[in-house]
């Protein structure tokens, strides 16, 4: 059992999402950074895609309620269990009583913690992942709170390790996220993806402070609609990771809770990099580099075989 | 049709450029058609108003692969069984409190509140897609005369049940979510229930009609 002593800025319930219902609506709302949850649940000796909290911000806590073993991933942090000091990537063995405090969050944001053990909530939609816009999956349905209390079945003691520095991901701004072409890619002037995508004197964009795991409203020049074309499009299926912009021509990053949307899309974020989308913050700076279908797709691949490798 | 590659692993089917209850139907056949393939290499399908979005397993085949052999299978859809699309009657409260934007529209539009009603109950809908937020019907297609903007700035909170207006569309929030249409009214039909499949009452293809509680 773990009792939640200080949720930080938010904490949820999340897992590998919520698959096969996108056709009426329900989203995956899945982990953000799908990596960071992996390695997690690689450390705990669990399924790679099993339930683990997503927390961001400072002062974060939690009570042990039985020895477990536990592991964070995600942003770089200091933390604490009962004054020793601790690190993000590693597992460690966790007592009945002790506390785990997270101190300082060094780089990136959000941060993952799990337990050995699977959690005794309700699986909804085939998932313990929260919706937290319609209120249902993970801890009924909402962010955690303090005294909320989580049972584990079939708890261990797993092996103590930390995780090999070439394996944690770099979180520091300024990011550079890798595009692929969108469906509406043409809606858009010639100088104005130049701009957006070009090499030198490409426009440097700032997160703003609009940001949830909805999607990332970015500040910077606004792209230019070419004067044929009409702003908006007739509403249709949305990936995660596509920039959608509405008709002030600021971008915005859509994550994993929308099935459907109605702005142009230009680019979306290739898939090697979505796990990098979890951890940008407001003020950051982000800009972007276009890169083909069939290099997205070795990135990729490439970054699954050295996730593979982790456990060898 | 045509075909395109969104992303790394979906693909892109459009059957028409606009809003039309003929290209919404080869949508709803290609979807059902997709359906009785049980592919397990597809993981989600999103039908919407003219197109198609199929997203696959990448691990498990490859863009070029799933368009060649879907190609190969087409003749198919001349065969497969289409289920009959179901009617929903929807009980709603017109105006006052549950439907805030009435007089908006009223102003905007020039017709009464009792006219709007008239026209907005006197239409079977289509629904177009189901999504936005889960169980969320885009409904058309509404008359000509309840055309009205989307706001500018979307409201931060509206009702469960609130029933929306949206250039051609009306729609039904079944959760208290943001909201950017013209709320004219409430319903307290249950639209979304996650503890029982199908979770959301409406699927594509289904028929609604609004009638004043």
């Amino acid at each position: 059992m773990i009792e939640i002593i200080h949720p930080g800025i938010m904490s949820i319930v999340v897992d590998g999402g919520r698959h096969g219902y996108r056709e009426v609506g329900i989203p995956t709302s899945s982990a953000l950074d799908l990596y960071a949850l992996s390695v997690l649940n690689h450390l705990l000796g669990n399924k790679c895609n099993a339930p683990a909290i997503e927390a961001f911000g400072e002062k974060f806590s939690l009570r042990f309620g039985k020895d477990v073993c536990c592991a964070i991933t995600g942003a770089r942090m200091r933390a604490s269990l009962e004054g020793r000091p601790l690190r993000s990537w590693m597992s460690f063995e966790a007592r009945a009583g002790e506390t785990l405090t997270v101190d300082e969050v060094m780089e990136g944001f959000r941060y993952y913690l799990g337990f050995s053990g699977t959690p005794v909530l309700e699986k909804v939609i085939g998932s313990y992942t929260t919706n937290l816009e319609c209120r249902f999956g993970g801890y009924r349905g909402r962010a955690l709170q303090k005294g909320d209390r989580i049972n584990f079945e079939g708890t261990r003691i797993a092996a103590v390790q930390p995780i090999p520095e070439e394996f944690i991901p770099r979180m520091m701004p300024p990011h550079t996220l890798r595009v692929v072409e969108g469906p509406e890619n043409d809606y858009f002037t010639d100088e104005s993806l130049k701009e957006f995508l070009g090499g030198k004197g490409r426009t440097v964009f700032t997160v703003s402070t609009k940001l949830n795991r909805t999607g990332i409203r970015l500040d910077g020049k606004p792209l230019a609609f070419r004067a044929d074309v009409e702003e908006s499009i007739i509403s249709e299926g949305l990936l995660p990771g596509s920039i959608q912009v509405p008709g002030d021509g600021l971008p915005i990053i859509q994550l994993h809770e929308r099935t459907l949307g109605g702005y142009a899309r230009p680019v979306l974020i290739a898939k090697v990099d979505h796990d990098l989308l979890a951890h940008l913050k407001p003020g950051d700076s982000v800009m972007f580099e276009m890169i083909g279908m069939e290099e997205a797709e070795r990135l990729f691949d490439r970054k699954m075989e050295i996730a593979a490798s982790i456990k060898n | 049709m045509k075909i395109s590659r969104y992303g790394e692993e979906a693909i892109r089917i459009l059957f028409g450029d606009k809003i039309d209850l003929e290209i919404h139907d080869k949508v709803r056949r290609y979807y059902f058609f997709l359906k009785s393939l049980q592919l397990e290499e597809i993981t989600d399908i999103i039908p919407s108003f003219r197109s198609c979005l199929i997203i696959f397993d990448r691990r498990k085949t490859s863009y070029e692969a799933l368009r060649a052999s879907l190609q190969d299978k087409e003749f198919l859809i001349a065969h497969i069984e289409i289920p009959e699309p179901e009617t929903h009657d929807v009980p709603v409260e017109y105006g006052g409190e549950s439907g805030f934007d009435i007089d908006f529209v009223a102003s905007h539009t020039g017709l009464s509140e009792d006219k709007i009603i008239e026209v907005h109950t006197s239409v079977t809908y289509k629904v177009f897609a189901v999504g936005f937020l889960p169980g969320f019907p885009y409904l058309g297609i509404l008359d000509q005369r309840l055309y009205v903007p989307r706001l500018e700035t979307p409201r931060l909170k509206v009702p469960e049940g609130s029933v929306g207006l949206a250039q051609l569309q009306t729609g039904i929030y079944p959760f208290e979510s943001p909201a950017g249409w013209r709320i004219i009214g409430r319903t307290n039909k249950k639209l979304f229930d996650y503890s029982e499949e199908p979770y959301s009452i409406f699927q594509i293809g289904d028929e609604v009609r609004f009638i004043r509680a």
